[in-house]
């Protein structure tokens, strides 16, 4: 119609373009799926919020919400007998800003940067809870703000500096065979920023003219930032080499000492050689833009977000859209997160009418979990949410995987139907026979013995309410109907549909509670609840 | 130089007419023709994640070649009077030194259980340093890059992207001599991994102390758990959906069907007395014993455990924390053995490592950086055990094999290493290829350190 117009078909003065039809309203499927990829998981009330809003409207609302942060919570808590301790506060304020907090779009990416750009609490960082809390902080406030100034929080935090060891990083010293630690420096570029090899900005691989990827950088640049990352550890240490962590050290931005930095000088990506005899700041600063300008950068974040959001296997086009978003906001900015998840979370591919099968993607444990959590109010009478065995009960947990590799890895293809056809599921690498049994007990347990009508529970059990069910069980349908409701949008296959009546059947009328939590165990455990379409 | 491929091996074992017929259809439904077996044999692969630095766990222990290795490694140097001492048996063998914590392992190697496989990595064909820097051979590409490498160890498939393992490779070309086992080929106690990763046969993954049952679910057909067990297991038959469902629903569908069948069995194991650590380890070593012994009752002939430990990834506080890694290696391992001796399966069980990547021999402080070629153990009776197998290089920097800070260009290939194990396993010569495709570029097929 634009363009017919806009081909001036005569007449006098130019006709006004028509209004554009409204658009169709936000259905609940729709309201479902944006939510799940947006939220700790969808709920009914949060499905009629965006139907109200529209998605776009919600997005810019939820930029504007200010994080919900864990640092304030530990440090207000009276301190433990050990350091360690804290780690399960820490993992329930995860739990409760997860599953409470209004700032849910934050959240979920800062989920999302937490298994991009991993700290752990696995390892050094045992110790050092408020340093892993804040960390998590970093992630959630700039989650929507710039991901050079991301990057540099995130190079200069004291977790990361345990974590992978640039922290205590010294300049070489040839007489004892030492050289600078290339730990940050490899991982920095392999999984927070630009990968091993070149990508256009569809995400596909460049090709030589052998048809082989061309590696983003060798073994002689890997030591040139390795010299980079010299000279820094905790602040305020009396010297270099007492540095020794503190509640309050451990919090804070780490502290260049001049005399334990390289002067030399050092060679980046792209031919860039940094001069001899800069500070150790200028160094970083140079290194950290040096990383940051790199094409790969806006492609593979894109493609690391849209998977942990979205989808598992995005097509080159989604991956192309949001890429140069991150590359140029539409303001001349490069790394705006915000707009970058906006424009992920738009897209058409993340929310089709009618999706291919290999749309979406599986929900990792946690958020199976939250979602369930949230649609049945989950609560202990304490309060907290004491899961800090989180990674071993659902093998994964907040800042709790086994290595900067994450708990899965974006490659991860199973064998069979996906990898036949070159598809990846990454969150099927834990989903393992024993995962997958460990998950079906607890939601077992869970529905069956952590609920409302159990009189028995403890201060710290996290117990769900199913008393609407309850009142309505008589009716299987309209039971089966509101569970669906409640967790599947409204939508389920015939097939659970009919295991489930058949399971009812054979359960008294009367027994209200064993047939709300059959039905809820039945749907939580089902393949379909584990898909995030 | 040559390197035979898959399709290289298919034309030469007269199965190119099927493959060309065929496009799609897997090398195991063509090749693979062991078993059956009248025997038992497992592999128990013990990966140590992070990259060992396996340098500090065999050490040269002659002058000449200790004082290189002082100098190389300085403040991460093992003193020489801290070094527990070794003597491989052939003649002329240089003495040799254990790291002070492996004293599970110096036993078995001076009881001839144990051997050491030096200097070894992932390689595409020999390789010289000359050669490495002015780029006349093929290189496994993203060297120094922990999963890159993991991949190469496990997958062998040099500078080939792969979807299979050399375990999963295995447990293929076998598959048609093992169809009365109860359990997969392949069982892991350590989560999803490459190694065993396969066309047409597929790994079942444990927890660390065995199976588990579900528990809302009965066998006895009067509980409503059997209806609900049936349920369930119709929900998940269905097909519902993508491919992520499907995909989900298998790992559901294996779970349920190897529950009760391996839980089963495991629970009527008899009591083992070996004494394992408190580890992650030691409770998966233990658990691996436990199942050999009821290897009968599942009807197994061949198996191929994966049991892990991680932390190896030095870069800081080396010398605190290497101490408890090796010894926890140790520990683990020799209680384990002496588990097999108890079973009478000392003969039919061999333990062997791999790990990332050897690690730089040049500090960066406390630590240690990801390098290449390094040394491997292996542990069982039907080792040749008391001796070292491959070419130790000359520890020093810039030495003959050193591309840099002390990485040292493996002298022997991860290939040779895997097609020896499968070998003894089982795997017919002509079928290593499949098993190592890259082992034809190298001279010798048989490291030897196996009792053939």
């Amino acid at each position: 119609m634009l363009g017919l117009a806009g081909c001036g078909g005569g007449g006098g003065g130019p006709t006004p373009p028509p209004p554009p039809p409204p658009p169709a309203p936000v259905t609940k499927t729709e309201a479902f799926q944006f939510l799940n990829q947006g939220s700790f998981g969808a709920t009914e009330a949060e499905a009629q919020s965006v139907i109200a809003l529209r998605q776009d409207e919600w997005i810019d609302r939820q930029l504007q919400e200010p994080p919900s942060l864990q640092l304030p919570h530990l440090q207000a808590l009276p301190p433990p007998q050990f350091q360690f301790q804290l780690h399960a506060d820490r993992v329930d304020i995860w739990y409760r800003n997860s599953l409470h907090g209004e700032d849910q779009l934050r959240q979920r990416v800062a989920f999302a940067l937490s298994e991009i750009m991993v700290v752990s609490q696995l390892g050094a960082l045992g110790n050092l809870p408020f340093a892993v809390a804040d960390y998590y902080d970093v992630l959630a406030e700039n989650a929507f703000g710039n991901y050079r100034d991301l990057l540099e929080e995130v190079t200069l935090h004291p977790a990361m500096g345990v974590y992978l060891s640039m922290l205590g990083n010294e300049k070489p010293d040839p007489v004892l065979n030492i050289r600078p630690d290339e730990n940050y420096a490899r991982e920095i570029m392999q999984l927070f920023s630009i990968g091993l090899v070149e990508l256009n900005l569809d995400g596909s691989q460049k090709l030589d003219a052998q048809g082989q990827a061309i590696p983003t950088y060798d073994q002689e640049i890997i030591e040139g930032f390795a010299h980079v990352y010299t000279g820094w550890t905790f602040a305020g240490a009396p010297s270099f080499r007492q540095a020794r962590p503190n509640q309050s050290n451990q919090v804070l931005p780490m502290q260049l000492y001049p005399g334990f930095h390289d002067t030399g000088s050092k060679k980046l990506l792209g031919g860039v050689e940094l001069a001899a005899g800069q500070s150790g700041e200028q160094d970083l600063r140079d290194a950290l833009d040096n990383i940051f300008n790199h094409p790969n950068v806006g492609p593979f974040i894109a493609i690391r977000l849209i998977q942990r959001l979205v989808t598992s296997n995005p097509s080159p086009g989604y991956v192309r859209r949001v890429a140069e978003v991150f590359n140029n906001n539409g303001a001349g900015v490069r790394g705006d997160l915000g707009a970058v998840v906006k424009t992920i979370l738009l897209d058409p591919e993340a929310h089709s009418s009618m999706p291919m099968e290999i749309d979406g993607k599986l929900k990792e444990p946690l958020l199976r979990l939250t979602q369930l959590w949230k649609a049945y109010n989950a609560t202990s009478s304490s309060g907290r949410f004491p899961l800090n065995a989180s990674y071993i009960l659902f093998g994964q947990g907040p800042l709790q995987s086994p290595s900067v590799f994450n708990f899965f890895s974006p490659f991860f293809a199973p064998p069979g139907e996906i990898r036949d056809s070159s598809l990846v599921a990454p969150e099927l690498e834990i989903a393992t026979e024993y995962q997958n049994t460990l998950f079906t007990n607890y939601m077992f347990y869970q529905v069956f013995a952590l609920n409302q009508t159990n009189d028995t529970l403890e201060e710290d059990d996290v117990y769900i309410n199913f008393e609407e069910e309850m009142a309505i069980a008589g009716n299987i349908d309209a039971l089966i109907d509101m569970v669906a409701n409640k967790l599947l949008a409204g939508e389920m296959s015939s097939t659970l549909r009919q295991e489930i009546t058949g399971m009812l059947e054979r359960i008294p009328e009367t027994d209200t509670a064993v047939r709300a939590a059959e039905t809820i165990y039945f749907v939580v455990t089902s393949p379909e609840y584990a898909y995030q379409r | 130089m040559k390197t035979l491929n898959r399709r290289d091996f298919l034309r030469t074992s007269g199965a190119a007419a099927v493959l060309a017929a065929t496009p799609g259809l897997s090398y195991s439904q063509m090749v693979g023709s062991a078993g059956p077996f009248d025997d038992y044999r497992a592999l128990v692969c013990v990966f140590m994640f992070g990259g060992n630095d396996s340098f500090n766990m065999l050490v040269p222990n002659t002058s000449a070649e200790y004082n290189a290795y002082a100098t190389s490694r300085q403040n991460l140097a093992i003193q020489q009077n801290d070094l527990l001492p070794i003597t491989p048996a052939s003649a002329g063998t240089p003495d040799f030194g254990l790291h002070p914590t492996l004293g599970g392992i110096q036993g078995l190697f001076n009881s001839g259980d144990a051997a050491f496989v030096t200097n070894v990595g992932p390689l595409v064909e020999p390789t010289t340093k000359d050669q490495y820097f002015n780029g006349s051979v093929t290189l496994p590409p993203q060297l120094f890059s922990h999963n890159d490498q993991q991949d190469q160890w496990t997958s062998l498939r040099g500078n080939v992207s792969s979807k299979t393992g050399w375990a999963g490779r295995m447990a293929d070309l076998i598959r048609s001599g093992v169809t009365e086992q109860q359990m997969a080929t392949n069982a892991s106690l350590f989560g999803a991994n490459l190694f065993q990763s396969a066309d047409d046969t597929v790994a079942y993954v444990m927890g660390p102390g065995g199976p588990l049952q579900f528990e809302g679910f009965s066998t006895d057909p009067n509980n409503i758990l059997f209806q609900q067990r049936a349920a369930f297991r119709r929900v998940v038959d269905a097909q519902h959906g993508t491919v992520y469902e499907r995909g989900f629903a298998d790992v559901q569908r294996r779970a349920i069907d190897a529950a009760d069948t391996v839980t089963g069995a495991i629970n009527s194991a008899p009591p083992i007395t070996a004494v394992f650590p408190q580890s992650q380890l030691g409770t998966q070593l233990r658990t691996v014993a436990r199942l050999i012994a009821v290897r009968e009752q599942l009807q197994m002939k061949r198996q191929i455990f994966f049991v892990a430990a991680g932390g190896f990834d030095s870069h800081d506080s080396q010398n605190q924390d290497q101490p408890g890694l090796l010894g926890g290696i140790s520990d683990a391992i020799s209680a384990f053995q002496a588990a097999t001796v108890e079973l009478g399966e000392a003969s039919s069980v061999t333990t062997f490592t791999q790990s990332d990547f050897g690690r730089t021999l040049t500090s960066n402080g406390d630590g240690t950086d990801h390098a290449w070629g390094g040394n491997q153990l292996v542990v069982g009776g039907a080792v040749n055990g008391r001796e070292l197998y491959g070419n130790f290089p000359l520890l020093a920097i810039n030495g003959p094999e050193d591309v840099g800070g002390g990485r040292m260009i493996p002298s022997t290939s991860a290939d040779q290493y895997a097609a020896t194990l499968a070998k003894w396993f089982g795997i017919a010569d002509g079928e290593l290829d499949i098993v190592a495709p890259n082992l034809g570029n190298f001279a010798q097929r048989d490291l030897g350190f196996m009792i053939a």
